[in-house]
């Protein structure tokens, strides 16, 4: 089985409680098909995606359903690439190569963070 | 209906996770249709299989289609029931049908199929059923007439579980390849039997190794070897020329000029026959390799008539001297014996004589006189009395040049002296003319002219220039001898030689019965 993990920190239980976005700790899933561009740039874009808004914070898991098909049933997964936010819940899921950074940052609750980050990014600019 | 606040705050909490999952399927959906998605995970009965949509293996897949699409050869694929189920742009132009028209039927409503002998069909169906795949030719006749010669390989296409579920069949139209190698066939046939049948001989040579790789039927006619020991062999080993040296100059020289003549060369058989030939070589390319052809006539033939020919004109030329000579002689005697006043007369009726003889000499080629011809032209005058009172007889014979002057002459004097003085001066006398040869040892000519029932003759007093053409004059034409007999009844000639010397070569000896009064 293709399985990368990456850091290695990983939460064992699901919270009930949704915690506040700039303090959760993420569990990604990201379930591509073989080794094409568009997986590779799926990959690249979640990780810009963790490493600007989630620092520290973050376990992300890249699953090759390929080679092994039965781990995609597992997770119910019916298209690759796709992500699967485990954690925090609600479980979300986000198919394609991930390059609409907003649209993910908004389903990963991520937005009000990345909205902090263009103020302080356009204050610098005044 | 009243609904409890924790119930309420399930089917909320229900609501927005089903809602969630209803954009979340939708979002899928979108993907898709987008071409975001590389697979799809389907459930089977077997578990969940992935079918790539992108990446590699699509890539490769595409790339194939592209590839089929675009080949120059027909593509057609078909399943089990023989129903197309492809088929490329080049099949569509192929057989003139549009791939929207042709899915879907059964492959023979595109084309029958022929095949060029029988039991092709038969082995290419075990050669399917045995290997999984067939090539070779056949003929497909299209839906509108049209024949096409196709080279076609069809291999059997198989499921993953390795069941047989179709075929495919690449197809090359070679209807053009087929058309341009008859014409070769044919071409290549029809020079092979120019070759074959030339009454010249013709010889290959590789300009490299300068040896034979062909030769004719009528080069080995000529040179008495055979084909295969002909063909390995360089020029000068077949005596064109004799000389190594030379035989490396000529294939130097076209390599140079690539033309070269020679209008008279000596060539040797086997045998040791001698032959005069012309040479014409060729240095071309054939097949993009040089080749010498040379092209050799037998000229012997030829040569003969221009020898004959050169022969001939010396031989005119000596004669024309003889004979300017008799006439000379001839001229001096009559000035010298005759009167004066018939000296123009006389001179005139002696050249006819010789002229008759002439005439006759020239149109048997001067190949020799014919007795009888001979005497019938100097006698012309006398035709009337042919069989009458002149009888002529004797075999076919034909005089020498020479002897055909001198008799021919002595026949003049004597004609003249009977019209005067002789049997021919009344209307009464008769002459006999009679010559043969005998078949003895050494064949002797004859030849008699007797008079007899004209006046009374007497001996002349005196010897005129008549005398001397009747008798030395003749003897000296044959080499042979004169008697002249006055007698009272008639004069009486006779002429007697070797025949060799009297006759043309090829009739001494000959002794064939002729009589005038026959013919």
């Amino acid at each position: 089985m293709k399985k990368t993990s990456m850091p290695k920190t990983r939460s064992k239980a699901a919270e009930i409680v949704p915690a506040a976005p700039d303090a959760a700790h993420y569990v990604l899933q990201l379930y591509i098909a073989g080794t094409s561009s568009r997986c590779i740039r799926a990959i690249a874009n979640i990780r810009t995606i963790c490493e600007q808004y989630l620092d520290g914070r973050y376990d992300l898991e890249v699953v090759d359903i390929s080679q092994h098909p039965a781990l995609a049933e597992e997770e119910q997964i019916i298209a690759a690439p796709t992500l699967v936010k485990k954690l925090p819940l609600p479980v979300r899921r986000f198919i394609g190569d991930l390059s609409a950074t907003e649209r993910i940052l908004i389903g990963l609750d991520l937005r009000e963070l990345a909205d902090k980050a263009a103020h302080a990014a356009g204050g610098g600019l005044l | 209906m009243t609904v409890k606040p924790r119930a309420r705050a399930a089917i909320v909490q229900e609501n927005d996770g089903l809602r969630v999952r209803l954009e979340e399927a939708e979002e899928m959906l979108r993907a898709i249709r987008g071409g975001e998605v590389d697979a799809l995970v389907v459930q089977g009965t077997s578990g969940p299989r992935i079918y790539m949509l992108q990446g590699q293996d699509a890539e490769t897949n595409r790339i194939r289609g592209e590839m089929l699409a675009n080949v120059s050869d027909a593509v057609i694929a078909v399943d089990g029931a023989d129903c197309v189920t492809y088929l490329n742009a080049a099949a569509e132009r192929l057989y003139g049908f549009a791939a929207s028209e042709a899915l879907g039927l059964v492959v023979t409503a595109l084309r029958e199929t022929r095949w060029h002998h029988p039991g092709d069909e038969a082995a290419a169906r075990t050669a399917l059923w045995e290997h999984g795949e067939w090539r070779g030719e056949n003929i497909h006749v299209t839906r509108d007439g049209r024949e096409l010669n196709v080279e076609s390989g069809v291999t059997v296409l198989r499921a993953l579980d390795g069941q047989t579920n179709g075929m495919l069949a690449v197809i090359r139209d070679v209807t053009e390849r087929k058309l341009h190698e008859h014409n070769v066939v044919v071409s290549e046939i029809r020079y092979r039997r120019l070759f074959e049948t030339a009454h010249d001989g013709v010889i290959v040579i590789d300009p490299y190794t300068r040896k034979i790789v062909d030769a004719n039927p009528f080069m080995t006619r000529l040179l008495g070897f055979s084909r295969d020991e002909l063909v390995g062999r360089e020029l000068f080993e077949i005596g064109l020329p004799e000389d190594e040296a030379e035989s490396q100059a000529i294939v130097r020289d076209l390599k140079q000029f690539n033309q070269i003549r020679y209008d008279n060369l000596p060539l040797r058989s086997r045998e040791g026959r001698r032959q005069d030939v012309e040479v014409v070589a060729n240095l071309y390319e054939a097949s993009g390799q040089p080749v010498i052809q040379c092209n050799i006539r037998d000229i012997s033939e030829r040569k003969r008539a221009e020898e004959q020919v050169q022969l001939l004109l010396a031989e005119v030329n000596h004669r024309a001297k003889n004979l300017l000579a008799v006439v000379q002689a001839v001229a001096h005697q009559t000035a010298k014996y005759g009167d004066p006043v018939t000296f123009s007369a006389r001179l005139s009726d002696r050249i006819d004589a010789l002229a008759a003889g002439q005439d006759l000499l020239v149109r048997n080629l001067w190949q020799g006189v014919d007795v009888a011809d001979l005497v019938e032209a100097q006698l012309a005058h006398f035709k009337e009395l042919f069989g009458t009172r002149i009888l002529i007889d004797g075999p076919r014979a034909l005089l020498t040049t020479a002897a055909a002057q001198g008799i021919g002459m002595a026949l003049h004097e004597l004609t003249t002296n009977a019209t005067k003085y002789g049997a021919l001066s009344n209307g009464d006398g008769q002459v006999r003319i009679a010559w043969q040869t005998s078949a003895t040892a050494k064949p002797m000519f004859s030849m008699s002219w007797l008079e007899d029932g004209g006046p009374k003759v007497a001996a002349p007093t005196r010897n005129g220039f008549g005398k001397i053409v009747i008798g030395r004059m003749a003897e000296a034409a044959v080499d042979g001898v004169v008697e002249v007999v006055f007698a009272e009844t008639g004069l009486a000639w006779t002429l007697s030689a070797p025949a060799e010397n009297a006759l043309a070569r090829s009739e001494a000896g000959v002794s064939t019965s002729f009589n005038h009064d026959a013919r």
